[in-house]
């Protein structure tokens, strides 16, 4: 065994979220392993198709719901491709958890405004339960979230569930075009949406995941309401291969995405060179 | 030289083309690919016995970048393959305005000086020392005599080998291949966007520089050059691990030409060999 | 501590026994330039004069293709199965400052918090008898990136050419002393015997690190990357055959119908599927980008992270390169740079 050598894990569920992105659920297939795992949230693992290749994602679930480790990803190249002929009960190979982790610490005693678009709410649903889970830790929670369609919005049972939390503020929206006749949720691109819920940014940590466009446009709009800097939270998703610093692929300028991320402050992001 | 220089500058001026891709000299004389784009860069261009370089793969890289036409300095050998990506629609003849050299030979080792025994294979069998068609032409022509091609004794030896004498030559050839694609990049008729060796799904070529990966690598490749390689040697010359990667494609290349007459780079309006059909093409190879 | 010196022949001899006792003895065979292993004493050379080889020896540290493990399936589940190692320790023998010098300059990613032990077995069990060096051309450099034609670092024994082909021998490590003391018989310890063989001409400083370091800090944007690297055709030349290039790539393949293996391969960021992520996105989609981050990672982020200049001046990038990109022009043309503004 060396360091690239990944555990075995057994798919123990699988969910269809839309169309192109499936949630696995998985399970060390060593009970032992699987009760002394300890990552935390906003980490990633290599996920294994034996004979395909491995695949980085972030881990999904949240570390106060140890039971399951679960990853979800969208059907987008070789080894996605491949996850989707995979069933319940085959075998995966899993090798982390790596990188750095939310500031958690950080963000207790404040507000959390947690934004995200498309597959982007796997990296930040991790947080959001880790959040939830320790309520009374944090002050005002928000939730913004936006897909394409009403069809490509994720993890669709639990956008009810925190609709329906008290002390939570969940705002779901669609691109213009993408809503359903029967839609109830709001209408406008994500930086749109944000603008108008108009979060308060004093005392408020913002945590944001989502494609590179999003982003680019929700900056602005959280500092034009006054965000900090330091308070701004994104997670890169660059293309990894090892996982732990050495192959050279995730680098922006001289931090290794894998290794110094990939959870970094908006602050962290503006000094890096604007490659990734 | 002094030829060629004003040349590429009146062609710059005269906004004949946006650019030229041409040769220069580095302080260390070495001769290398250079693109000019103002009539003082055009100073800089030089042709001679160093200029090896088939620059005719940068066409592929700058078609697509602005509007006007791409000068090039092309010598015989080279003009080949621009005849050939021609032919594959790869380029149009009018978005050209080719320069040719008259040449008389280019080196092999890059270190020494230019000598009967110091010259590319190819140079050696030479049939195009003036390039024979193009926009403007610049060197006088010089004498070089025609001589030995040792490649072909090799050739022979390989050819009377049994089958698996040759599967161990390739084999032992095919270890040293470290996979750096250096042979692809460099060959002016490698243009393909995405080249089978990087196709995922499925992985046809093993990316690994393995025995199986290597031998799968360099004959597919040089199946790709069946009919449209036109022997510039630059693969070979690329190679860092020394493979003769020429012994291959000259080997295609006379295949197509013993077997259906074709010769790749010959002429801007001749059909390609596998991109066309005849009727008259021979089928005893089906069983 | 005494100066030892030995005799071509005697060292051949130690060569020998090395092989007797199952060492892997890298070395430059006589009448060949490149690295190789070597199976009979007497063939070894030993010339500081001669030009760098074209590749380096970093293969024997870290294969161009290795096994990572062997995996079988079989139903739903999967058995996974070591590679074999190789035991034997690995001698190289005559490696020019500037090789010798690349491999604690890559050690220190390879062991960046995680250790990878697929590296550290051949590396700490390895003998680097390093060589001075007496070559120089256009293309060496390695006065410029803190190295030097008697460099010792990473050597564990180092030799320095004598008259009458001889060598003065140093340890510089504790490894290199337990060498030195193993094979004492062969060495005379007359250090005054016989004259060091004099450089004809000395490496002469090409540029300034301190200010090229300084420009790259500050231009990530700057016009000069538009045309630095147009001519690179995106090969890996450069990369495989520089002994600091680390970079790889990790893939899966299949044996047979449930067999296969996953292996570490060398890979470049001059490739242009380096960076390309599944959904089509390339941060660095065209040469120029890619070049830059060569340039860059070699000079300034490998300084930033790990303190180490990742390029010892060997100049091999630039002598095989098959179109002649030379990596010390560019750097100077950045010195020229940094020194007008």
């Amino acid at each position: 065994m060396n360091l690239y050598t990944p555990e075995l894990v057994e798919i123990k569920d699988i969910i269809d979220e839309t169309p192109d992105i499936r949630t696995f659920r998985l399970q060390f297939k060593d009970p032992e392993r699987m009760k002394n795992f300890a990552f935390k949230a906003g980490q990633f693992a290599e996920y294994s198709v034996f004979g395909e290749g491995e695949c980085t994602f972030c881990i999904a679930s949240s570390p106060t719901r140890p039971e399951f480790l679960e990853c979800s990803f969208k059907f987008a190249g070789k080894v996605t491709n491949a996850m989707t002929k995979l069933n319940v009960g085959d075998t995966m190979g899993l090798r982390g958890p790596y990188g750095n982790s939310f500031p958690i610490e950080q963000m207790k005693g404040k507000n959390v405004v947690f934004i995200a678009g498309g597959i982007g709410l796997a990296p930040v649903r991790c947080i959001i339960w880790n959040v939830l889970d320790l309520r009374d830790q944090f002050k005002d929670i928000t939730i913004i979230y936006g897909a394409r369609t009403v069809g490509d919005l994720v993890y669709k049972n639990e956008l009810e569930d925190w609709k329906k939390m008290a002390g939570v503020k969940t705002v779901v929206t669609v691109d213009p075009g993408g809503e359903t006749p029967d839609w109830k949720g709001e209408v406008g691109f994500v930086p749109t949406i944000v603008e108008k819920v108009a979060p308060a940014s004093k005392d408020t940590v913002a945590i944001i995941c989502g494609p590179p466009i999003m982003i680019k446009y929700t900056f602005p709009v959280l500092e034009k309401l006054g965000f900090e800097e330091d308070n701004v939270i994104t997670t890169l998703e660059n293309r990894m291969k090892c996982g732990l610093g050495k192959c050279g692929r995730c680098n922006i300028g001289s931090v290794y995405v894998c290794k110094d991320g990939p959870v970094f402050s908006y602050k962290e992001l503006k000094a890096l060179p604007q490659e990734y | 030289m002094n030829e060629l220089k004003q040349i590429c500058k009146d062609v710059l001026t005269e906004k004949k083309a946006r650019l030229i891709i041409g040769y220069s000299e580095d302080k260390n004389k070495r001769v290398k690919p250079f693109i000019a784009r103002t009539p003082e860069d055009a100073e800089k261009l030089v042709f001679n016995h160093h200029a090896v370089n088939n620059l005719a793969v940068y066409i592929s890289r700058f078609k697509n970048n602005f509007e006007g036409k791409i000068g090039i300095v092309v010598k015989g050998c080279d003009l080949k393959a621009v005849t050939a990506l021609i032919q594959e629609s790869q380029v149009k003849r009018e978005d050209l305005y080719i320069i040719g050299v008259n040449c008389s030979g280019v080196v092999r080792d890059i270190d020494q000086e230019f000598s009967k025994d110091n010259s590319q294979i190819k140079c050696k069998y030479c049939q195009t020392k003036t390039p024979p068609y193009f926009d403007a032409i610049a060197e006088e022509s010089k004498e070089f005599e025609l001589t030995d091609d040792d490649q072909q004794e090799l050739m022979a030896k390989i050819e009377k080998m049994s089958a698996e004498e040759r599967l161990d030559f390739w084999n032992e050839q095919f270890e040293k291949c470290i996979k750096c694609y250096a042979c692809r990049q460099v060959c002016p008729m490698c243009y393909c966007e995405q080249c089978i060796a990087e196709k995922s799904e499925p992985q046809w070529i093993d990316s690994s520089a393995t025995a199986r990966g290597n031998f799968a690598w360099n004959t597919i490749r040089a199946f790709h050059m069946a009919g449209r390689c036109i022997g510039c040697h630059e693969c070979e010359r690329a190679c860092p691990m020394d493979i003769p990667l020429t012994l291959l494609t000259r080997k295609m290349g006379m295949v197509a030409s013993s077997e259906f007459g074709y010769r790749p780079g010959m002429s801007i309006d001749e059909p390609t060999l596998i991109g066309s059909y005849s009727t008259s093409d021979k089928e005893d190879f089906i069983k | 501590m005494e100066e030892l010196i030995i005799s071509t022949e005697n060292f051949k001899k130690i060569v020998q026994e090395l092989l007797d006792k199952e060492f892997k003895v890298i070395g430059i065979p006589e009448g060949e330039n490149k690295y190789q292993e070597i199976t009979d004493g007497n063939k070894l050379s030993l010339h500081p004069e001669a030009a760098p080889t074209n590749s380096s020896f970093k293969g024997y540290f870290f294969p161009k293709s290795e096994p990572i493990f062997f995996y079988k399936q079989n139903h739903s589940s999967v058995d996974l199965f070591d590679p074999i190692e190789d035991k034997k320790g690995i001698v190289v023998i005559g490696a020019k400052p500037c090789d010798a010098s690349a491999l604690p300059i890559i050690s220190k990613v390879f062991n960046w918090d995680y250790k990878d032990d697929l590296f550290n077995k051949r590396y700490d069990s390895s003998l680097i008898i390093g060589m001075s060096c007496h070559y120089k051309d256009d293309y060496c450099f390695c006065v410029s990136t803190k190295g030097s034609p008697e460099n010792t670092k990473g050597s564990d024994v180092f030799l320095t050419s004598l008259e009458n082909n001889y060598f003065k021998v140093a340890a510089i490590t504790p490894k290199g002393n337990s060498f030195i003391k193993e094979y004492a018989k062969y060495f005379e310890k007359d250090g005054k015997k016989y004259k060091p063989v004099e450089r004809k001409e000395a490496i002469p400083e090409h540029f300034n690190y301190e200010k090229v370091k300084t420009w790259l800090d500050n231009n990530f944007e700057n016009e000069f990357w538009d045309t630095a690297g147009e001519m690179c055709l995106g090969c890996a030349q450069c990369a495989f055959v520089c002994p600091t290039c680390h970079c790889f790539d990790i893939v899966d393949e299949q044996c047979s119908s449930c067999e296969g293996r996953r292996a570490k391969n060398w890979d470049a960021c001059q490739f242009s599927l380096f960076t390309k992520h599944a959904s089509g996105h390339n941060p660095r989609d065209n040469q120029e980008k890619r070049y830059r981050q060569r340039i860059s990672h070699k000079f300034k982020y490998y300084k930033d992270k790990f303190d180490e200049i990742l390029c010892t001046g060997c100049g091999r990038c630039a002598r095989g390169c098959p179109v002649s990109l030379d990596i010390l022009q560019v750097v100077e043309d950045i010195n020229a740079l940094a020194e007008k503004s």
